[in-house]
């Protein structure tokens, strides 16, 4: 600041006292950043220790391969029915989510212009904004209704007038009041942005040459589009899909309110009834304990149990994910 | 031969490329139409939705009419003048905003100052507020700023201590002040300082000090006839308080403005007028003219009232809503410091190497794994936090407002770290160049351009945590209550809370009818919130 002599001393003192400050500064800065990895070290730790006390009660392998879950009534701690759950919901939601959400992604990357895209792009994720617990009352409330006024549907898989079972006829029976085909739908709409906006972001970082290269070589832009941009972009769509099937795999509220509570096993073969009934996703079942009130001891934990074996899926989802992302990235830079 | 030749070859390739350019328009709808899908869905989705609220076919014709006349055409003109002129439109999307926002504020302000006690609200705003104070002027007067920066926060920690060691001591001698005293404290004299001090700033001390004194009079003055008034209609005189000083003073504050800066665009401040005005005259005039109107279950006794499970006309999510505000405001005070700590610790702090920078790496790895970790279990987290080892009660505020904070936490850093990133890197070389530290560099440079970008993304986080459910299920909050929380430590409610505990209600006025209404007043909430973040972002970004 001042150079006069005299008052040099005091300067060098603000100078210390500045290199000081920041360094306090710096240090609370860093400590907050480091408080982000205590949430998961809280989450390991929050986790694990209810969920061993769980699992040192009721046997880990009687929990992963027990094919009843029915804590309350007679204390039966199968996971496989909840697992079977969320596998329909998530099954249900990728085939409605993946497709359309990478469609999305070709639309507003190479064919929209930046115009429609700056006002598409806030659209779509609203999606992903709209409070689950309203997905979840749409479910119930209209979908499922709408839905049954045009079922059931039989679509006979022989001819007719051959005498086969029953279960081989491809039969969309009329829906129950909660069911796994609504829950599917709103999930699947929930992650449309997912899908949509990660993948869009690995379409466009494909670089104009190759898209340039295939006009050169006299492609229509529907070629360039599917057959050279998006092979391009895979890595980053596949990560796209992981991390939308892990979102929908922790979804709770929607398919609590629209899938109801009653945990069963997969249906086979007639696949389809498994959409038109009610099921329970793990999610679900942790809600249920919570909300169930003087519940206590073992079925308190082992809702930390049900929320350790969610963590381990999407973390590892998540991770792989990103591994898809990382490793496949480098190619085109 | 050969002509023949070429001409079924030319045949074929013209049928070929017609066949290829059908096959692409064919492509390029569906991938419209893949795009719309969703978004269509959920326009009827919420169509439905706002059908059973509002009820529109319960209105009759005349009904119809009526606004049609007094609001819709009304504004449909003036919005077609107003295109017209920039300014006018300048003029009038501020005017919105500020209406909007003025009245959003006044009814936060009153509503959770209502249901924590004006009193407490007092107390703490004096304790947290003066002592900084005194540390700005003391900084001002003596000019030794050295110690200003840092001693800001910690005044405030220390004279929040304070105020509640002394609480039990000041509590009762500030009880037996009129409610409306408390509120001309902590509201009027904050906005008459800062209006006070905008002023001083542009014009004169005097001129400063002339409009804080006509603030803080003009407050007085509506609060005396708010108790003349009040005798009659029970309205309480602390509401015209708050209403005259965070409503009307920025109001007028910013029309004055305007019609002194741009006297062109004046025109445009009458947009709120025309649309408030209609609203109003057509109340009026249909209960005058005796018009059947709606018969709607979205209604003023929904806003006010709380909950009832059997009569759905007298059913309202009142104590839900002021529940939602003060936990996610709360959560936005846990949240947002840490956050944006973080994400100024990894984009400014986090060297590229060493060890240091391998810390740097997991964090951001750890970031987005958290991002990516589903609601319930940072329920589960809260659960284990605040209930088992922190001994909290069952379902606080504190509690409720922490697990979302954790919740939201990844999302506010990852954008706050965005916001920060595209701050362009020169700014920082000429704030070295002029010899700043790093740390005013930031404070300086950095923090103010990069301020939008972090409102917008704090904003979207904040229409995330308000819809929030699952995890305020698991770290068990009443799914039911009949009060707003009073307190950090008192049981927390929200709004999508009420909407779970009531979709099994099979009435049809509840099924169709009331939970529909308070659906529409969350999906409200969540879209203002979105709208002001994308107004932000798109403003700030055609700034650059």
């Amino acid at each position: 600041m001042s150079t006069e002599p005299e008052r040099g001393g005091e300067t060098l003192q603000r100078h210390g006292f500045v290199v000081r400050k920041e360094r306090l500064y710096g240090r609370l800065i860093a400590l907050s950043a480091l408080l982000t990895i205590l949430v998961t070290v809280g989450i390991v730790l929050a986790l694990s220790g209810r969920a061993l006390t769980f699992w040192s009660e009721v046997s880990p392998i009687a929990f992963f391969t027990g094919t009843q879950w029915s804590p309350i009534i007679n204390g039966s701690y199968g996971v496989l029915p909840l697992v079977s759950g969320t596998l329909i919901v998530t099954v249900g939601s990728a085939v409605i989510a993946l497709p359309t959400g990478l469609a999305a992604a070709i639309y507003l990357s190479e064919y929209a212009s930046s115009r429609v895209r700056s006002f598409l792009k806030p659209a779509l994720e609203i999606l992903a904004g709209v409070p689950t617990v309203i997905y979840g009352y749409m479910a119930l409330v209209y979908i499922t209704p709408l839905i049954d006024a045009v079922l059931p549907i039989s679509v006979p898989l022989v001819p007719a007038g051959v005498p086969v079972l029953p279960e081989f006829a491809l039969v969309v029976p009329s829906l129950r009041t909660f069911n796994a085909l609504s829950a599917s739908i709103v999930v699947g709409i929930m992650i449309i942005p997912m899908v949509s906006s990660i993948s869009e972001d690995a379409l466009s970082a494909v670089p104009d040459s190759l898209r340039a290269a295939g006009y050169g070589l006299g492609s229509t832009k529907f070629d360039v589009s599917t057959r050279i941009v998006t092979p391009a972009a895979t890595s980053g769509i596949v990560a796209s899909y992981v991390l939308a099937l892990s979102r929908a795999i922790g979804e709770t509220m929607a398919v609590t309110m629209a899938m109801g509570m009653s945990p069963r096993m997969p249906r086979v073969p007639n696949v389809l009834r498994n959409l038109s009934e009610s099921g329970q996703t793990m999610t679900a079942a942790m809600v249920q304990i919570a909300g169930a009130d003087s519940l206590g001891g073992i079925t308190y934990e082992a809702m930390f149990a049900l929320g350790m074996t969610l963590f381990v899926i999407t973390l590892t989802m998540n991770v792989l994910a990103e591994l898809v992302r990382r490793r496949f990235r480098e190619a085109y830079e | 031969m050969a002509t023949e030749d070429t001409t079924v070859g030319g045949l074929g390739e013209a049928s070929d490329l017609r066949l290829k350019r059908l096959k692409g328009v064919l492509f390029e709808v569906g991938l419209v139409a893949a795009t719309l899908v969703g978004i269509l869905s959920l326009v009827v989705l919420f169509g439905y939705i706002a059908f059973d609220a509002v009820r529109p076919l319960t209105a009759s014709t005349r009904w119809y009419l009526l606004y049609l006349g007094v609001l819709v055409a009304p504004t449909a003109a003036y919005t077609l003048y107003a295109r017209r002129e920039p300014a006018v439109r300048e003029a009038n999307a501020r005017a919105f905003a500020v209406v909007l926002g003025a009245l959003a504020a006044s009814a936060t302000v009153y509503v959770v100052a209502e249901s924590v006690s004006p009193y407490d609200v007092l107390i703490y705003a004096a304790f947290g507020g003066v002592p900084p104070l005194a540390v700005a002027a003391y900084a001002r007067v003596s000019g030794e700023n050295a110690y200003t920066g840092p001693m800001i926060p910690v005044s405030i920690l220390v004279g929040l201590a304070v105020g509640g060691l002394a609480y039990p001591v000041v509590r009762p001698s500030v009880g037996v002040l009129a409610a409306w005293i408390a509120y001309v404290g902590f509201v009027t004299v904050p906005v008459a300082a800062l209006l006070g001090a905008f002023v001083t700033d542009r014009r004169t001390l005097r001129d400063g000090a002339a409009a804080a004194a006509v603030v803080f009079g003009g407050a007085l003055a509506v609060a005396a006839g708010g108790i003349v008034t009040g005798v009659d209609t029970g309205v309480d005189p602390s509401l015209w308080v708050v209403l005259f000083s965070t409503g009307v003073v920025p109001v007028a504050s910013v029309a004055g403005w305007t019609i002194r800066r741009t006297p062109e665009g004046r025109v445009g401040l009458l947009g709120p007028v025309v649309v408030i005005g209609g609203v109003l005259l057509g109340a009026t005039l249909e209960r005058q003219l005796g018009v059947d109107g709606l018969d709607a279950y979205l209604t003023p006794t929904l806003l006010l009232q709380s909950w009832d499970g059997l009569n759905a006309s007298n059913a309202g999510v009142y104590p839900q809503v002021v529940g939602s505000i003060v936990v996610v405001g709360f959560m936005t005070v846990i949240a947002f410091p840490i956050g944006i700590g973080a994400a100024i610790y990894l984009e400014e702090y986090a060297p590229e190497s060493g060890w240091r920078g391998r810390l740097a790496s997991l964090l951001e790895v750890n970031i987005s794994n958290l991002a990516g970790v589903p609601s319930v279990v940072y329920g589960l987290l809260g659960l284990a936090l605040f209930r088992n080892a922190l001994g909290f009660g069952t379902g606080v505020v504190i509690a409720a407002s922490g697990t979302l904070g954790l919740l939201i936490l990844p999302i506010v850093v990852v954008s706050a770290q965005e916001a920060i990133r595209s701050v362009p890197d020169s700014l920082r070389q000429a704030s070295y160049g002029v010899g700043a530290s790093r740390w005013q560099t930031l404070r300086n440079v950095v923090l103010p351009d990069a301020v939008p970008g972090i409102l917008t993304g704090t904003i979207l986080a904040l229409a995330r945590a308000i819809g929030e459910t699952a995890p305020l299920v698991i770290v068990a909050v009443a799914t039911t209550t009949y009060s707003p929380p009073t307190g950090l430590f008192s049981s927390a409610t929200a709004l999508p809370l009420q909407i779970f505990a009531a979709h099994s209600n099979a009435r049809p006025s509840f099924r169709h009818g009331v939970v529909p209404a308070a659906g529409v007043v969350l999906l409200t909430l969540m879209l203002l919130m979105n709208a002001t973040a994308i107004v932000l972002r798109n403003r700030y970004q055609s700034e650059r």
